[in-house]
């Protein structure tokens, strides 16, 4: 048989007729048509059964309650906590992307050692017992040798039992080296105690208050507890609350504020002072509201007449006048302070006056004004067990000299170590902990801080993330994030009240990572003697139980527990004399012609915790793009140095230089140029590292001269077309 | 040389007719026999192979007696397949439910010594492939359907409730979709309302039901974010 | 067998954002981006190529410094009506993607219908619509938060706010459950609104007087759904879009700021639009 053309083609005819007549044409098409729509690589998420977990966000020191939507064992979506006393349901950008940080890339899977140079990332896995062990041995024979002193610890935060834990542990040690890392919090401490005489802090009665004057406080960028705040704005313009904005920068705060004030940077504490020098000339004093106001009468009057004061703030004599008799005759004013997030310290001049102004209104400790507030005091612990190595280390001084001589009135000065580390410390450090902070990338000069980490031997960090304080480690020992642990959260941020929330785990470690409140037991058990007396819990669990007594089952329930009818840190405010020195600016006018603010986005986490993927997406182009960061310049001094809109620049400072994007924004001063913090990382994930500049290296530390604290708020600057 | 070429081509003409005409009728009978075998093969490909290269099959990871479950539950397919309070449907029973009476081995049939030994001692929650599993982009509302319309289980689902072993679960090699959804014949018939899921289907039956809604501006039917997501 | 069908009267789902309020915060962009599975590339400073169903626009006055003042401005879907639900999107689309549901009064966008021929896109003058011009990648691990209740989209196909719609089902859901006939005001609220700490947004059925949101925007249905309330103000009101989103302002040039107004032209004597 001769298969010719023609029996091929009738073949192949035939076998189109078959085919046309069979299912596959149609349900193949059918079939692709429907994997197109659905391309396998596109993930399908799991269902299941909802649902939702109670627990505490700490991300922020704002402790907003928070709930969890769960399908099955995964969380799936974060959400505010209606009913909770701090926010009601409200929850912040940072707060919503918490999921990215529990299971985003940057975390840190489990305990590693250095295996190249410091900071090349070249890490191995190791376990537990390994890397505990290896820690052990260094501090062992530390402590063996006497030198127990020379072993420091930096934590982002004192407050609640685990910061508490780490602090105890050095004490047990024996090493007077806790460093809480600089927040305005160690600026609100000491005016509290300076003029309240006891320790403590303030909060603010911000929802009864009928008038706000805010020194740059960031009421809409993150201060405080965030979402309270924003709640707080709200009901001012519902109630018609004026509130009136002091800010060199036209921040989300100003423009929501009913009366913005723009002023020149750094004369707050002026501007603040002009105001009570008129409410006490105008007689519009609450009665017997600030002991030892006659003292300071005169200077006031004389010094601070809204004339002088009109010529150093640039706000104008009316306006001064105005705002003071408009505080004044409101019946629950309030003023406050600390900058931005209030996450740097203030100079003490600054925060004194307008705590003062707080008193001159009779509203201190009163509804709708200034509470000063006792510490929290239910961590209630014994006292630690000293032996010879503990006592001998506790007798050396602090190595940042906070507590003693000129440092007298600071606690913690950790801007100070640098110098230290560098040749002029009292003694050399050994092995740096670090738990909650990335000192790399927050401090002023964070630069000259990671340079002077050459000098410590032995780094280990317990960060859960990939910062850039733990890419210079030399041992990770990464704790549980917060959806993952217990922990009890003490809120302060200016509430009027003792407030504690409880994280519960949400879900289960993701990681082998472990609890730093579980890590420091263990590790005060390996250490034995009697820093392991110290720490006679089994774990963490049954520590923040016996701790917290009779309020654990109150937060296990609620989630939060509220002492409404707190112990405040003294009734009246002392102010005798006005002889607080100001913090000046670094950098000379001439060289440097402008001014560079450091400014807060509530967009942009800027403390320990970096900004999530989602939180990035939502920054402007005006702030980032592409790689570049952004300056803010008013259009009038851009002109004047020949620059226009995107236009690629060098930013010089005393502390360094950095090419920038210019973007012009007629709400800030002429002559101020301003920058994003918390930009221009180098470590986490592809998602945040290499976006902008971070602003903290080109600014130094300022020392305020009546603390030592670092009151540094911007630097002298100048801008030249690149 | 003219009139002699066209002679020549007028024999060749002829001869060539001859041949073709030789030639015809032994090649019809081949081009016939040819167009019936490409015929025939392409059926089978089509209805017989093609089924099969397009569905792969699964096994359950153990047989499961539905029939069993049934006569010892008082609820019928509500005892374990419930809706939860939020109103979502419960589907394939969570581990947690079977526990309650499978603590320890019922029975000896090798798929209970499976069960109880590999997922209930383990704790582990037993991966079923659920046959009547809708793709991601579509919403379906069990409450809608059994509360709203008390429509009962066997319409869409059909007598799995009396079945005493666990079939294969097929699913197409294109799409990943069950074959229950995407229909149990190759042609496409459908004999009975549960043999088919798919969109098609939905609005058939809601059609017989009467429930036409025009709410759609683009179809004047039922907007596609009924039942879509 | 026929089902007898209760015919509740349509509801028109709408929102009200009291831009007085909103102090440009961004949670009710990252609620959303978090409830509804939006995906994020390593840098979105594109913003053109970057999808955020709602998006917090800042307006300034262009006045120079110190006279200077801001708005932010939450932009999600506006959920157009048109005239009978001939929404700009809805009329071009060729391949019954995306719809306007006359019983919700939603905008719909069914991702795996939609063919990426972005005319939709083209025709929306909010620019509420965005293309996935990458497919989704979610870096190891964090896929395990995508939810379940929101389709994940694939190259190709366009996306946009759709109220959550998926919240509408679940509340539906469960109403039936109960045996209720409608979903309570409270049971179907969107995630923006939902998250947003200065409670800036509202959001509810226009048609249901009981409901907030027709409260403060007071629409008059013999105005082309104008509202009645002196600070409420559309974007781009004049086209006749007829946008189910409202916006609340005390302040001239931020409502002027909506539409394009010639000098003379005050904000509240737009007159009936036309179709």
């Amino acid at each position: 048989m001769k298969v010719d053309r023609r029996s091929f083609l009738s073949f192949v005819i035939g076998g189109a007729a078959g085919t046309a007549l069979s299912p596959l044409p149609w349900k193949l098409m059918d079939d692709s048509s429907i994997w197109s729509q659905m391309w396998p690589w596109t993930p399908v998420p799991p269902d299941g059964e909802v649902v939702y977990e109670d627990s505490t966000c700490s991300l922020c020191p704002g402790g907003c309650g928070i709930t969890v939507r769960k399908i099955d064992n995964r969380a799936v979506k974060i959400e505010g906590k209606p009913g909770h006393p701090v926010n009601d349901g409200g929850i912040c950008i940072l707060g919503l992307s918490g999921l990215q940080m529990l299971y985003g890339p940057t975390r840190i899977k489990a305990p590693m050692k250095r295996m190249g140079e410091r900071g090349a990332g070249k890490w191995q896995k190791i376990s537990w017992d390994e890397a505990l062990g290896m820690l052990t041995e260094k501090l062992t024979a530390i402590r063996e040798r006497e030198e127990a002193h020379t072993v420091a610890a930096i934590a982002g935060s004192d407050q609640g039992t685990v910061p508490a834990l780490l602090a105890r542990f050095m004490a047990a040690f024996g090493s007077p080296n806790f460093i809480r890392t600089p927040s305005y919090q160690d600026t609100d401490e000491l005016a509290v105690g300076t003029l309240f005489g006891e320790a403590g802090r303030t909060g603010f009665d911000l929802e009864n208050a009928d008038y706000i004057l805010s020194f740059g406080s960031g009421i809409a960028d993150g201060w405080g507890s965030p979402v309270r705040m924003i709640k707080a704005c709200s009901l001012w313009k519902e109630k018609r609350v004026p509130v009136v904005q002091v800010d060199p920068r036209l921040s989300n705060s100003a423009a929501k504020a009913t009366r913005w004030v723009p002023i020149t940077p750094g004369t707050e504490a002026d501007l603040a002072l002009g105001i009570a020098a008129v409410m006490i000339a105008k007689n519009l004093v609450g009665s017997g509201a600030v002991s030892g106001l006659g003292g300071i009468k005169n200077t006031l009057l004389t010094d601070y007449a809204p004339e002088k004061v009109s010529l150093s703030t640039g706000v104008s004599v009316e306006a001064i006048v105005e705002i003071a008799k408009d505080f004044a005759r409101a019946n629950r004013p309030l003023a406050l302070c600390g900058r931005g997030k209030a996450q740097s310290p203030e100079s003490l001049r600054e925060t004194a006056a307008v705590y003062l102004l707080n008193g001159l209104t009779g509203n201190v400790n009163q509804e709708g004004g200034m509470w000063a507030i006792a510490p929290a005091d239910y961590i209630q612990w014994p006292e630690v067990a000293r032996d010879k190595a503990a006592s001998a280390g506790l007798r050396q001084p602090r190595f940042d000299g906070a507590g003693s001589g000129q440092y007298a009135n600071a606690r913690h000065l950790l801007q100070r170590l640098p110098d230290g580390l560098n040749g002029n410390g009292p003694y050399p450090i050994q092995v740096l902990m670090v738990a909650d902070a990335n000192p790399c990338h927050s401090l002023h000069d964070a630069a000259a801080f990671k340079a002077a980490l050459d000098k410590i031997p032995f780094i280990v960090s317990f960060s859960s993330f990939n910062d850039e304080t733990a890419a210079m480690a030399d041992l990770l020992l990464p704790d549980h994030v917060y959806l993952e642990r217990y922990a009890d959260v003490p809120v302060a941020a200016g509430l009027p009240s003792q407030t504690i929330g409880l994280s519960k785990p949400v879900v289960s470690p993701q990681f082998n990572t472990r609890h730093l409140g579980e890590t420091l037991i263990n590790l005060a058990q390996a250490v034995g003697g009697s820093v392991a007396e110290s720490f006679p819990w089994k774990n963490y669990e049954t520590c923040l139980q016996e701790t917290l007594a009779d309020k654990w089952d109150v937060l296990m329930q609620k989630g939060v527990w509220v002492d409404d009818d707190f112990a405040t840190a003294g009734s009246s405010l002392q102010m005798a004399a006005l002889d607080t020195p100001a913090v000046e600016i670094e950098g000379d006018a001439g060289t440097f012609p402008l001014l560079l603010m450091p400014y807060d986005s509530i967009r942009i986490s800027s403390g320990y915790i970096g900004d999530t993927p989602f939180m990035i997406k939502t920054v402007a182009d005006t702030v980032i793009k592409g790689k570049d960061g952004f300056v803010e310049i008013n259009p009038q001094t851009a002109g004047e140095m020949g620059l226009s809109e995107g236009d690629l620049a060098t930013l010089t400072t005393p502390r360094g230089e950095a090419p920038v994007r210019v973007h012009l924004f007629e709400g800030i001063k002429p002559g101020v140029i301003a920058m994003a913090k918390g930009l221009g990382h180098t470590a986490y994930d592809g998602f945040l590292a290499d976006k902008g500049i971070n602003v903290n290296e080109l600014i130094g530390p300022v020392e305020d001269p009546s603390s030592g604290l670092d009151a540094a708020w911007g630097i002298r600057a100048k801008l030249a077309k690149a | 040389m003219s009139t002699l070429d066209e002679k020549a081509t007028e024999v060749m003409d002829d001869d060539s007719a001859h041949a073709k005409g030789a030639n015809e009728s032994g090649a019809s009978g081949y081009i016939i026999l040819f167009f019936i075998i490409g015929f025939a093969a392409s059926m089978v490909l089509g209805w017989v192979a093609f089924p099969k290269l397009l569905y792969s099959q699964k096994q359950q990871p153990f047989s499961f007696n539905h029939a069993m479950h049934v006569a010892e539950v008082n609820n019928g397919c509500e005892s374990c397949h419930f809706f939860r309070d939020d109103g979502s449907f419960s589907g394939i029973p969570k581990l947690a439910q079977c526990t309650g009476c499978h603590d320890e081995t019922m029975g000896e049939s090798e798929a209970e010594a499976t069960f109880v030994e590999q997922y209930v001692w383990e704790e582990r929650e037993v991966p079923w492939y659920s046959y009547s599993r809708q793709p991601d982009c579509v919403f379906f509302s069990h409450a809608a359907h059994v509360v709203g319309a008390k429509m009962d289980c066997v319409t869409c689902h059909g007598h799995i409730g009396e079945s005493e072993s666990s079939r294969p679960y097929e699913y197409n090699r294109i799409t990943g979709y069950s074959r229950d959804i995407w229909g149990k014949n190759i042609a496409g018939l459908k004999k009975n309302s549960w043999d088919r899921m798919k969109m098609d289907d939905c609005a058939q039956c809601h059609k017989e039901a009467g429930i036409v809604h025009t709410s759609s501006v683009q179809t004047k039917r039922d907007a596609c974010f009924v039942c879509h997501k | 067998m026929k089902h007898e069908q209760k015919h509740n009267p349509p509801m028109k789902y709408g929102m009200a954002i009291d831009l007085d309020k909103c102090t440009g915060c961004g949670a009710c962009m990252v609620a959303c981006m978090s409830e509804n599975n939006v995906p994020f590339k390593k840098d979105e400073s594109n913003k053109l190529d970057s999808i955020t169903w709602i998006r917090v626009y800042k307006l300034t006055n262009g006045k120079s410094f110190p006279d200077t003042e801001i708005c932010y401005l939450p932009r999600p879907c506006q959920h157009c009506e048109g005239h009978g639900g001939h929404s700009p999107c809805v009329s071009v689309c060729p391949a019954t993607a995306t719809d306007y549901s006359q019983e919700t009064g939603i905008v719909s966008q069914i991702y795996t219908r939609c063919f990426g021929c972005r005319y939709c896109m083209a025709a929306c003058p909010y620019h509420a619509r965005y293309f996935n011009w990458w497919d989704p990648v979610w870096p190891d691990g964090m896929e395990k938060s995508l939810s379940p209740n929101v389709s994940p989209r694939m190259r190709g196909v366009v996306e946009k706010c759709s109220f959550c719609f998926h919240r509408y089902q679940q509340a539906k859901n469960k109403a039936y459950l109960d045996g209720e006939r409608r979903v309570p005001e409270e049971a179907y609220q969107t995630a923006c609104t939902q998250a947003c700490p200065a409670g800036a947004i509202v959001f509810g059925d226009l048609n249901n007087p009981t409901h907030k949101v027709h409260q403060i925007v007071k629409p008059d249905p013999h105005n082309g759904n104008k509202s009645k309330n002196p600070r409420a103000f559309r974007l781009l009101e004049r086209l006749g879009t007829n946008t189910k989103v409202y916006y609340l302002s005390s302040r001239e040039w931020v409502r002027r700021a909506g539409d394009n107004y010639l000098e003379h032209e005050k904000t509240g004597q737009v007159s009936k639009p036309h179709h």
